[in-house]
């Protein structure tokens, strides 16, 4: 049998074990529980909340301050009407009691009338129960039936009569009290902030609440209990546009950094440190009035980053700088979070998800990053070898070299391929030899015997022509220069040999000044027939080219001509003629052919082959191999395939898949890997054992630090973001924007005019914007599209002051044009495309007081009508007048003559005087405006449709070229010394200039 | 000097050294002969289960940790909320292993001098399940219990994102008590390492009480006693089972490729894999020949071989060695026990075959997926 008491233990000490032990778990459960409500965020909330304390609290002495004085008057005239009403508080009491008694009755008369409208129901389904199926059952109901209506009729009207009586009772009541109402509410609006601030205080100031508000607010952030409604809480914002790539199922994402940032949406908050400060820039994210609001947006789908985390850490925050790095590892415990792919973009770096959503434009506001990134994609041909499907490469990027022997000598292209910048110190050329991975001798001596080859393969089977520099092609160096500086070539080119002095590209607008070439050293490049045979017509070279025709007179061009080719590059010359071994180019040959034949093979085929077929061969293979044809266009590499990978979604490849080398000195970030890629293209090969054709090859672009930072930006730009269709931008605009824009950057429109408030280099060199190339604002809705298209493919003079001329384009097809006018008329938002001819009555009051304005106005003063000169200087001569009609768009006009400036900042031309109806009904008006303005009386609107109606009228001749052209042969530009920023040169033609049409007048 | 011992730990993990050493090791810590007994005795081995052994034991493990908590690669492996099982199982086992020996080697000089073991000494010595068995064994709970709670609050559980294929990591490990397993794979096909092996091991320690037919050491620690028995379980599961977890977690790296703990993880390494089946041995290096079209003339050899080590075996040894063993434990329980002693030893015998000659599998039908 069991004993009780039998014991081998001792049960003391178990007691006591147990004792402890119970205490012990008893702690730790505390502590789970202190350790499970710790989070980081309600750290935060709580330094937050105290903020707001502080914030409200100064807001709220401001506040009772400015009322302070005139609350009084409220508050007095609300007692005088407290007063009043007292008076009148026997009356009312009587009133509300006799009010009272009808209530009462009221409901009892209602309760009397519903019961009857249930009994009407029930009779009246036994009545038409009769009606259906014949009154088989008895008594009919009608007569019950009739009765019981009358009964509700009666009840209806007892009803009805009492609540007649309460509602006057009621009206009485209302009248007593409206005065006291009226004041009470105009002292609450006058109150009304103030007592918003003080709610909210209330709210969040514990010590301001009252008592039982004060345990609910300890309360409902209890630990279990802060389920119901904590304070301190997760903040999250579900953006459903935004998804999240989950294990191939796309989820929502969900934004949680609002939990710390909690004042990123609230402008009281814009002096505070992070994470509490406000958003910097609050008129284009986050409020509900910007274009990308919160709650559609989010933070991530700009940021990137880790959306559900809710600790410094876990947010997968991203540090910009070094330094930044080492604080947080101090200050958070940062660090790298490898298992997100898509880390929080370092804040250099976050224009390139703007991207996602406008995937169309390099001339986004506010992305300047971006744009000059994807700008200089296209410069520097990265698509030519890295394939990209939402930023396609237009053309190619560098020359075409299928003419090459026209054009250079062999030697010359040797010692430029094996070094461009020995040549030119800033040319976009990038180098593929003499790169830190080829330094020792054996790869140098492959790489001697792969330039002899790829020069010899250029000019293999064509003539080598060296063009003459007979003077027949030579001009007047002076006048070249002065023309080369004012017909427009400094829209695209400079000409200068100090790298100092050299346009530092470091934005888009500098990237304007270098479209073509640096034209330095041009003596020791082309020859003098060459150049000026391409000066006359660029395309005869070159079809594609995007260097414009000019349309010089011969003399011009010899003159340019002499101008360039002045200069030449001594050193360059005296580089010593390039060499290479013949046992090395043996070699090269075998190693190419043994890639696809036995070695044997490959040697038997290498010893048939004479020197002449090696270097072909090798030059051939070479240029494959180094993808000479991603910026060229070369004999043989039509179709060829790009040589790089694509990098439609390089932004999104995971870190993992990037090759960082066999050093550790570089971060494993995906933005380290670009940035370091495109300083040093073969960094990743240190230290490698590689064979000569295995080595790395992208060459080297030698892009400036501002550079590397924009094209690392529009590069994590292309990637795989789910964003829904709603916040896609570019959906938004037609794909013959993009396009139109497109070729609005390849051919450097932006070199010369101002579009989309970008670029514009060309005017900003000579000074005044109205002896510039136009400013193309509001193009796309000023210009008639079929004039337009005529004037872009067959320029004329439009602005006749100006010296600078619009060049032809010849290269540009109807098609693109189409593209580039469509582009622009999305730019004005423009939707209407066919206009009929504008119709206006030569009768009317209107017209004839536009009449008179215009000769107040004396529009001739600069403007030519037709053939008719303007009454004024020549550097004041504005668009003849005559092709008004034809050229643009009425609407528009009247716009233009309203306000010149607003449209095109700078243009001289004045907004026409405009009497008002105090000038026209002064005494003697109608002497000095006439009838026809004073019937108008002071109509703004119908003076300048008048005005414009009379310009419509205007006839005459509408090309002046040739008019033009001759009175400055013959005048010259006498205003060109007397002001250094106008740079006219007076053997300049002339004939059109000015380039698509546009603005003038 | 630091320096220097880290190499030579590192040159020491190399699995097959720290294999070999341990396989070496482990008859002469837990010697099942009296010539194993005499070399034990000889290099006083047997000191490591007194209580200084233990002490001086316990503190060597803690200065390899401490050593690889201040050195800036093993820190890394070392800290990871994952491998922290791994440290206290260092402890653990080694203690668990050292009280039962302490106290097994007591019991044996006892019962060499005529006396019954310790365990018997006291006829008061007993314990009742109810309350004091259940109640100390609460306070186990419970204090068992508060170690967990804490080590959850301080080292938060290794939870990562979502699995991704995209981006997989390098290396890819097991949870750590599969670490084993996985180690197996390297030397194995996975149906015999993954499947195979591990069904054996559950069943073989299932069959054990079977096929335990001494009736010496019921109920107090002897080694003597027992000294056989308890040699072939240490080889097994400290050797082929723990070693192999520590392996996996300590001297694993990218690519499955072998790092010393104080090695630098770098995911270039390279090691030539140039391994070749046994068919391959014998039709292409002894004859001369290329491999024969038909599938079973190809292995034939290797069929043989496993045949051989499988079945003829037992027969030879018992015969032989083991003829009085047969008589005490009659034909199935002879024949079970050569079952799973062999398919244990295969494993070391497979490594050392893969380690010494490049050998790939004795039977390889990758056709079938068939590979021995």
């Amino acid at each position: 049998m069991f004993k009780n008491d039998e014991r081998y233990w001792d049960i003391n000490l178990l007691n006591k074990w147990f004792a402890v032990s119970s205490i012990i778990f008893l702690a730790v459960t505390v502590w789970v529980f202190v350790d499970d409500n710790d989070d980081e965020f309600k750290t935060y909330q709580k330094e937050f909340r105290k903020m707001q304390i502080k914030i409200a609290e100064t807001k709220l002495v401001q506040d009772s301050t400015e009322i302070a004085s005139d609350r009084i008057i409220y508050e007095k005239e609300l007692a005088i009407a407290q007063e009043n009403f007292d008076d009148r508080k026997e009356d009312l009491d009587l009133l509300e009691k006799e009010l009272r008694t009808l209530k009462n009755r009221h409901y009892n008369e209602n309760m009397l009338y519903q019961g009857q409208k249930a009994q009407i129901d029930a009779l009246k389904f036994l009545v038409e129960a009769d009606n259906a199926h014949g009154a088989s059952h008895g008594p009919s109901h009608l007569d019950d039936y009739n009765t019981a209506l009358d009964k509700l009729d009666n009840l209806r009207l007892i009803r009805e009569g009492t609540e007649i009586e309460i509602s006057e009772k009621e009206q009485i009541i209302k009248q007593i009290k409206s005065q006291v109402k009226a004041k009470k509410d105009d002292l609450d609006v006058f109150t009304k902030k103030y007592t918003l601030t003080k709610n909210t205080l209330e709210k969040i100031d514990r010590e301001k609440m009252t008592i039982g508000n004060q345990i609910g607010d300890i309360v409902r952030d209890l630990p279990i209990l802060d389920f119901l409604d904590p304070y301190y809480k997760v903040h999250q914002i579900v953006v459903a546009d935004v998804k999240y790539d989950v294990n191939f199922a796309a989820v929502p994402t969900v934004d949680r950094c609002t939990s710390c940032h909690l004042g990123i949406d609230n402008p009281d908050f814009s002096d505070a440190p992070q994470p509490y400060t406000t958003h910097p820039n609050l008129e284009l994210y986050l409020t509900s009035s910007s274009p990308h609001p919160i709650n559609n947006f989010g933070c991530t789908s700009c940021h990137a980053g880790k959306s559900r985390g809710t600790s410094f850490v876990s947010s997968g925050h991203t540090p910009n700088t070094p330094e930044d790095k080492e604080r947080w590892k101090e200050e958070y415990d940062w660090k790298k979070d490898h298992h997100w792919l898509t880390p929080m973009l370092p804040t250099r770096y976050t224009q390139a998800s703007c991207f996602n959503c406008h995937s169309n434009t390099s001339d986004l506001a506010g992305a300047e990053k971006l744009n000059f990134g994807l700008s200089l994609v296209d410069k520097a041909g990265c698509n030519g070898c890295h394939h990209n499907e939402d930023w396609p490469t237009q053309a190619k990027s560098g020359p075409n070299l299928k003419k090459v022997n026209e054009k250079l000598s062999e030697d010359w292209v040797a010692k430029w391929v094996k070094n461009p910048r020995h040549f030119r110190y800033n040319t976009r050329m990038p180098a593929i030899f003499e790169q830190p991975n080829q330094e020792t001798e054996e790869v140098t001596e492959y790489n001697n015997a792969e330039i002899a080859g790829i020069t010899e393969y250029l000019f293999n089977g064509k003539d080598k022509k060296s063009g003459s520099n007979s003077k027949r092609f030579v001009g007047d160096i002076a006048s070249g220069e002065k023309l080369f500086n004012a017909i427009g070539c400094t829209g695209c080119h400079v000409s200068e040999n100090n790298p100092e002095l050299a346009p530092h590209v470091d934005s888009y607008y500098n990237l304007t000044k270098v479209q073509g070439p640096n034209l330095i050293g041009m003596g020791s490049k082309v020859s003098a027939e060459w150049l000026y045979e391409w000066l006359m017509d660029p395309q005869a070279y070159m079809p594609e080219t995007k260097m414009p025709n000019l349309r010089l007179e011969p003399q011009q061009a010899k003159d340019l001509t002499a101008y360039l080719i002045k200069d030449k590059n001594k050193p360059f010359d005296d580089l010593p003629d390039h060499k290479y071994s013949k046992e090395v180019l043996d070699q090269l040959t075998v190693n190419w052919l043994k890639k696809s034949n036995p070695e044997k093979y490959a040697i038997q085929k290498a010893s048939k082959m004479d020197e002449l077929e090696k270097l072909n061969f090798v030059g051939e293979k070479s240029i494959r191999h180094y993808g000479c044809f991603g910026c060229h266009n070369i004999d043989g590499f039509d179709d060829a395939k790009p040589i790089g990978v694509e990098i439609t979604e390089e932004g999104s490849k995971p870190v993992g898949k990037f090759d960082f080398g066999l050093f550790h000195d570089i971060e494993h970030t995906t933005h380290a890997w670009i940035e370091n890629k495109l300083r040093t293209p073969r960094i990743y090969d240190r230290g490698k054992e590689s064979e000569h054709l295995d080595l790395l090859k992208m060459p080297n672009f030698y892009f400036s630090e501002e550079e590397i930072e924009a094209i690392t930006t529009a590069v994590l730009s292309f990637n795989a973001n789910k964003i829904g269709e709603k916040l896609l931008a570019h959906k938004k605009a037609p794909d013959i924007y993009k396009k139109g824009h497109r070729l609005v950057k390849q051919y450097n429109c932006q070199g010369c005019h101002l579009i989309e408030n970008r670029g514009g280099q060309l005017v900003d060199q000579i000074g005044k914007p109205e002896y510039g190339p136009p400013n193309l604002h509001t193009e796309g809705r000023k210009a008639n599209p079929d004039w337009l298209l005529s004037f872009l493919n067959n320029p004329s003079i439009i602005r006749p002051n100006l010296q600078a001329k619009m060049p032809s384009f010849h290269q540009i097809s109807d098609e693109d044009w189409d593209a580039i006018i469509a582009y622009f008329q999305h730019m004005a938002s423009e939707k209407v495309h066919y206009r009929s001819e504008h119709q206006f009555d030569t009768e009317s009051t209107e017209f004839a007081a536009g009449q008179t304005l215009h000769e107040i106005g004396q529009c001739n003063s600069c403007h030519f009508y037709g053939e008719e000169f303007p009454t004024g200087d020549a550097p004041t001569w504005a668009p003849n007048l005559a092709m008004t009609k034809e050229r643009l768009n009425p609407d528009w006009v009247h716009e233009w003559l309203k306000n010149p400036q607003e449209i095109m900042p700078g243009t001289k031309m004045p907004a026409p005087y405009l009497p008002d109806e105090a000038v026209l009904s002064a005494k003697g008006a109608i002497n000095d405006w006439g009838s026809d303005l004073i019937k108008l009386n002071g109509d703004t609107t119908k003076m300048l449709n008048g005005l414009r109606d009379y310009l419509w009228n205007i006839e005459g001749s509408n090309n002046i070229d040739d008019l033009v052209k001759t009175y400055f042969d013959k005048n010259g530009y006498d205003f060109e010394s007397s002001d250094g920023d106008d740079d006219y040169d007076d053997d300049d033609d002339w004939d059109d200039e000015d380039e698509d049409e546009d603005d003038d007048w | 000097m630091l320096d220097a011992f880290k190499n030579s730990v590192d040159y020491l993990s190399n699995p097959t050294i720290s294999f070999s050493l341990l396989t070496v090791l482990t008859p002469l810590l837990f010697p099942p002969t009296d010539w194993f007994d005499k070399i034990n005795r000889k290099l006083r081995l047997h000191l490591l289960w007194t209580k200084t052994g233990c002490a001086i034991s316990m503190a060597v493990i803690t200065f390899f940790f401490a050593v690889g908590f201040l050195d800036e690669n093993f820190s890394v492996i070392l800290t990871k909320a994952d491998n922290f099982p791994i440290i206290l199982m260092f402890y653990s086992i080694f203690f668990c292993t050292w009280l039962a020996m302490h106290k097994a080697y007591i019991n044996d000089e006892r019962l060499e001098k005529g006396l019954k073991p310790s365990e018997y000494n006291d006829p008061d010595d007993k314990v009742l399940v109810w309350p004091d068995l259940v109640y100390i064994e609460f306070i186990a709970l419970i204090l068992f219990t508060v170690f967990l709670v804490v080590w959850s609050i301080l080292v938060a559980a290794p939870l990562e994102e979502p699995a991704n294929p995209a981006s997989t990591p390098n290396p890819s490990k097991a949870p750590w008590y599969f670490l084993g397993l996985q180690e197996m794979l390297v030397y194995y096909d996975p149906w015999i390492a993954g499947i195979l092996l591990p069904i054996f091991c559950v069943v073989g320690l299932m069959a054990i009480p079977y096929m335990d037919i001494n009736k010496k050491g019921d109920g107090y620690y002897s080694f003597k006693e027992r000294r056989v028995g308890i040699f072939i379980f240490m080889y097994g599961w400290i050797v082929l089972w723990l070693f192999l977890i520590v392996l996996g977690t300590f001297f694993r790296g990218p690519n499955w490729n072998f790092y010393g703990p104080f090695e630098y993880w770098d995911a270039h390494k390279v090691v030539a894999l140039n391994n070749i089946n046994l068919s391959e041995y014998f039709w292409v290096k002894l004859l001369g020949t290329g491999l024969p079209d038909n599938i079973l003339l190809r292995e034939f050899v290797g069929f043989i071989v496993v045949g051989i080590y499988l079945f003829i075996t037992p027969v030879l040894l018992a015969k032989t060695v083991l003829k009085d063993m047969v008589k005490s434990y009659g034909l199935v329980r002879f024949g079970a026990l050569m079952t799973f002693g062999l398919v244990m030893l295969s494993l070391p015998i497979k490594m050392y075959f893969r380690w010494i000659f490049d050998l790939k599998y004795f039977v390889a039908i990758p056709e079938y997926f068939f590979n021995i």
